[in-house]
C-alpha cells in the first residue's frame, strides 16, 4: 500500500508544481497579453477596458471593414467605437457586448447583421478562444457562453497559459507589422476584380441550412441586454455586390421575425441599388472598400437618424 | 476517443484507479477491466465498429487453438490461411474496395471502355482497423511458426487485441512481447508511472506544438497548390516532414507512456528517424513496428536477401509498395511506397547502405522529404505538379494570412527546440543529465514543457494522421 501511497504523493506533487509553473508564467504572458497596442486584442481590451463611446458597432468582418466610426460621428453628433472582430459570430458578439456593458452603457448599438448568423456553424463556437483571455475578469458572463458546446470549460479555463493559448502569435506579429486601426475601423483598398467575383458566385451556399436554438437565443439575449440598459438597437444589413434573394433564407428569415417581434429596426442594405453592381464600391464581392464604406455609413447615419 | 481530448483526460485517470484498486485481485479481473476500457475507447467513435474487433478478436483465438492443436503441417496452414484471409479480408472490404472499384472504372475509361456496372459504395473507414488487424494476424502467424503457445485466456487474448494505448494507431505490437504480459502479473512502481507521465507530456509536445502548429502552414500550400510557388512547397515539404513526425511518433509516445500506467512495456516506434545517413537506417528508426512487421512477415517469406540479386530487389520494392498501400488507398501512398523501395535499392546497388557523417544525414533527409510530397499531396497529379514547381517555378515564399500568419515560425521555433533535444539524445548523452539532477528539478522541467504545450499547442480535437491507416 505504501507503494501506492508514494505515487499518489508525487503525483500530487508534480500537479502542485504544474500549477505554480502555470500560475507564475501565466500571469506574465498576461501582463504581455495587456501591452499590445495593435490587433485584434488591442481592439478587444479597448472596447471592454476603455471605450466610453456613446454608440457601438458590433458584427463580424462586415462591422468592422464596414463602418466608419469618424463618419457616424460627423453624422450623429456622437462619439463612436467599432468593435466588429472578423470570422466572429453572435456568441463573441454576445460576450463582447455583456463584458462592455457591466462598465459602461452606451446610447446606440448597431448589429450589423449577416444573413448567416443563425445557421449551424463549427466557427461560431471554435472562435469563441479569441475571448478566453478574458475568462479570469469576466468569468461571471463569459462562463456561460463558452459553457455552451464545452462540457470541460472549467478544468479548461483553470490553466492561465490556456487562456492566452496561441496569443503570444498574434502579439509578435502585431508587435512586427502594427494594424493600424480608426476607432476599431480597418479600411480596406482596391476594387474587386471579375476572377473575385466568379469565385464568390461558386462559392455563395451557406455551409449549413439548419437553424441552431444556441444562437438564436445568443440574438435575443444580445437584444434583452440593449432594451433592460435602456440602449437604442439597430440592425443593419450590409450592402453586397452581387443582388441576392434573402428573403428566401431561413436564417434571415428568423432574424426578421425576432426583430418584429421584440421592435428592434432592421435597416436593410443588402441589395441597395446604390451598392449592387457597383465595383467602385468593394474590396471583394461582400466587402466594401474605404469609398464604399464611407458612402455607406453616411448613407446609414441619415437613416438612423430619421428612425 | 482522442488522447488530445478532455474526455481522455478524465478517462485515464478513472481507468487508472479502479485499474490499481483491483490489484490484489485475480489477475482476470484487471484484464477485464482493461477490455470493457479498451472497448469504450474504441466506441466512442463509432460503436458499431466494435463488432469488427470482436469477431477479429474471436476468429484468431480459434484459429489460433485449432493449429495448435492440429497434428499435419497441412492443416495447420490451412487455419493459418483462414485468420490470414479474414484479417485482409476486412482491411480489402472496408479499406480497399473503393480505391479498387475507382481504379477500374478509370483504367476502363481509359481505354474507351464504359464500365457502369460498378458503383462505389458508402463504406466507412473504422478507426485503426490496419494496426489491429496486422497485430492478431501477427498472433496466428507466431502460433504457427511455433514462437507461441496459443493463450486459452479468450479474455486476456481480447484485452491484447484491443489494448486502448495502441489500439488505433499503434505501436503494432508482436504478440509474442505483449500477450505474456497480459498473462502475467502486473505491477506498478513509482518508476514506470514517472516514465509514463514524461512519455505523454513529450508525446503531446511533438503533437500539439509541432504537428498540429505545422499542419496549419502545410494545409494552406498543400489544399492549394495552384495558388503556390516551389519555395512555399519545399518550405511545407520540410515543414510536413515534422508534421507527421511530430504526429506520429508524438501518438506512439503518448500510447507508450499510457501504457507504463497500467504496468505494460510497448515496443519503441520511433528512433530519431531524421538523423538516418541512409535511407536503410531510416527505416530502422522510422514506425519501427510496422518496418519490422513487414520485414519479418512479407521480407523474410519472400526470400528477403538470401536470394538473388534480382528477387533481393523485387523483394524489397514488393514489400515498400504493400507498406505504401497499407498506408491508405490512393495511388499516392503507392507511389511513395515505390520511391522508398527504389531508394532502398538504389542504395544496394552503390553500396550506401552504411554511409555516414552529417552531409549523408542531409541528404537522405532530402530524398525523404521528396518522397513526403507523394504522401501529403492530395493526388497523383497534385504531386508532380508540386514536384515541377519546386524544379522549374521557385517564385516566391508564402509566408501565410491572417490568424495563420506567425504558425510556421512557431513551428519552425519548436522543430529547433525538438532538433537540440534529439541531438543531445542521439551524440550527446541521455535526458536524464539534463533533467534529473534533483527530483524538483526534473518536475520544473516537465511542468515547463507542459506549459509550453497549453500557451503554444494547438487546441481543437485535431485527429493523429495515422487514425486514417
Amino acid at each position: 500500500m505504501s507503494k501506492y501511497r508514494v505515487i499518489i504523493f508525487k503525483l500530487i506533487k508534480l500537479l502542485i508544481i504544474i500549477v505554480i509553473v502555470d500560475m507564475v508564467l501565466g500571469i506574465a504572458a498576461e501582463k504581455l497579453f495587456y501591452t499590445q497596442k495593435t490587433g485584434k486584442y488591442a481592439r478587444s481590451t479597448y472596447a471592454i477596458d476603455q471605450t466610453n463611446a456613446e454608440t457601438l458597432v458590433f458584427g463580424s468582418s462586415h462591422a468592422h471593414r464596414h463602418y466608419v466610426p469618424d463618419v457616424l460621428e460627423n453624422e450623429l453628433q456622437t462619439s463612436a467605437y467599432n468593435v466588429g472582430a472578423e470570422g466572429q459570430q453572435l456568441l463573441y458578439h454576445l460576450g463582447l457586448q455583456k463584458m462592455i456593458l457591466k462598465r459602461v452603457t452606451p446610447k446606440t448599438i448597431i448589429l450589423n447583421i449577416d444573413e448567416d448568423f443563425l445557421f449551424n456553424s463549427t466557427f461560431a463556437y471554435d472562435r469563441l478562444h479569441d475571448l478566453y483571455p478574458y475568462y479570469g475578469d469576466h468569468k461571471d458572463v463569459l462562463r456561460p457562453i463558452f459553457a455552451v458546446n464545452n462540457r470541460f470549460v472549467d478544468i479548461k479555463m483553470f490553466f492561465k497559459s490556456y487562456l492566452f493559448n496561441s496569443t503570444i502569435v498574434h502579439m509578435t506579429r502585431y508587435y512586427v507589422s502594427p494594424q493600424i486601426d480608426y476607432k476599431g475601423y480597418r479600411p480596406l483598398n482596391g476594387t474587386v476584380s471579375e476572377k473575385e467575383i466568379d469565385n464568390y458566385e461558386n462559392d455563395t451556399q451557406p455551409k449549413s441550412n439548419l437553424i441552431d436554438s444556441n444562437l438564436v437565443n445568443a440574438l435575443k439575449e444580445f437584444i434583452l441586454n440593449a432594451k433592460s440598459n435602456n440602449i437604442k438597437l439597430v440592425f443593419v444589413t450590409s450592402p453586397n455586390l452581387i443582388k441576392g434573394n434573402y428573403k428566401q433564407n431561413r436564417s434571415f428569415s428568423l432574424i426578421n421575425v425576432i426583430a418584429t417581434e421584440h421592435n428592434i429596426p432592421l435597416l436593410d442594405f443588402f441589395n441597395d441599388p446604390r451598392f449592387s453592381d457597383n465595383h467602385d464600391f468593394f474590396h471583394d464581392p461582400s466587402h466594401l472598400n474605404d469609398k464604399g464604406a464611407k458612402y455607406f455609413t453616411k448613407l446609414l447615419a441619415k437613416e438612423i437618424l430619421a428612425l | 476517443m482522442y488522447f488530445n481530448s478532455f474526455d481522455f483526460l478524465i478517462f485515464l485517470p478513472v481507468t487508472f484507479l479502479l485499474y490499481w484498486f483491483l490489484d490484489n485481485r485475480k489477475i482476470v479481473f484487471q484484464n477485464l477491466l482493461l477490455l470493457a476500457a479498451s472497448y469504450i475507447f474504441y466506441g466512442w467513435w463509432d460503436w458499431r465498429f466494435l463488432s469488427l474487433i470482436a469477431l477479429s478478436t474471436v476468429v484468431d483465438y480459434v484459429v489460433g487453438l485449432k493449429i495448435y492443436e492440429s497434428n499435419s503441417k497441412k492443416h495447420k496452414k490451412r487455419w493459418l490461411l483462414c485468420s490470414v484471409f479474414f484479417n485482409l479480408g476486412l482491411l480489402a472490404f472496408f479499406k480497399y474496395c473503393n480505391f479498387f472499384i475507382d481504379s477500374w472504372i478509370e483504367l476502363c475509361s481509359a481505354i474507351g471502355i464504359q464500365n457502369q456496372e460498378f458503383t462505389v459504395m458508402r463504406i466507412i473507414l473504422p478507426v485503426g482497423i490496419s494496426f489491429y488487424t496486422f497485430q492478431t494476424m501477427s498472433y496466428t502467424i507466431d502460433v504457427y511458426r511455433e514462437k507461441l503457445k496459443p493463450t486459452k485466456d479468450l479474455v486476456a487474448f481480447a484485452a491484447f487485441v484491443s489494448f486502448f494505448p495502441q489500439l488505433v494507431a499503434g505501436p503494432i505490437e508482436r504478440a509474442t512481447h505483449l500477450l505474456p504480459q497480459f498473462l502475467n502479473k502486473r505491477s506498478v512502481s513509482q518508476g514506470s508511472i514517472s516514465l509514463g507521465c514524461k512519455l505523454i507530456i513529450i508525446g503531446f509536445f511533438l503533437k500539439l506544438v509541432i504537428a498540429d502548429r505545422a499542419a496549419i502552414y502545410v494545409n494552406a500550400v498543400y489544399n492549394n497548390v495552384e495558388l503556390h510557388d516551389g519555395l512555399s512547397f519545399i518550405f511545407a515539404t520540410v515543414l510536413f516532414a515534422f508534421q507527421i513526425y511530430g504526429d506520429f511518433a508524438g501518438y506512439s509516445l503518448i500510447a507508450i507512456g499510457t501504457a507504463k500506467f497500467f504496468g505494460f512495456d510497448l515496443m519503441t516506434n520511433f528512433r530519431r528517424p531524421y538523423f538516418a545517413a541512409s535511407i536503410h537506417e531510416f527505416w530502422n528508426r522510422w514506425h519501427i513496428s510496422l518496418s519490422t512487421w513487414f520485414r519479418d512477415y512479407l521480407y523474410i517469406p519472400l526470400g528477403g536477401n538470401r536470394v538473388g540479386k534480382f528477387r533481393w530487389f523485387f523483394n524489397l520494392f514488393i514489400t515498400f509498395l504493400i507498406s505504401g498501400l497499407w498506408h491508405g488507398a490512393s495511388w499516392t501512398f503507392v507511389l511513395w511506397g515505390a520511391i522508398n523501395g527504389a531508394y532502398l535499392i538504389i542504395e544496394v546497388l552503390l553500396k550506401a547502405k552504411s554511409r555516414k557523417g552529417i552531409l549523408n544525414i542531409i541528404s537522405t533527409f532530402i530524398l525523404i522529404c521528396f518522397s513526403w510530397i507523394f504522401f501529403r499531396a492530395n493526388t497523383v497529379s497534385e504531386a508532380f505538379c508540386i514536384v515541377k514547381k519546386i524544379v522549374l517555378q521557385p517564385g516566391k515564399l508564402y509566408i501565410g494570412m491572417g490568424d495563420d500568419i506567425a504558425a510556421p515560425f512557431y513551428a519552425v521555433l519548436a522543430i529547433i527546440v525538438l532538433i537540440g533535444f534529439e541531438i543531445w539524445r542521439e551524440y550527446i548523452g541521455s535526458v536524464k543529465q539534463i533533467t534529473e539532477k534533483t527530483e524538483i528539478s526534473r518536475m520544473l522541467a516537465y511542468s515547463l514543457l507542459i506549459f509550453l504545450i497549453l500557451y503554444l499547442g494547438v487546441f481543437g480535437d485535431s485527429q493523429f494522421i495515422y487514425f486514417q491507416f
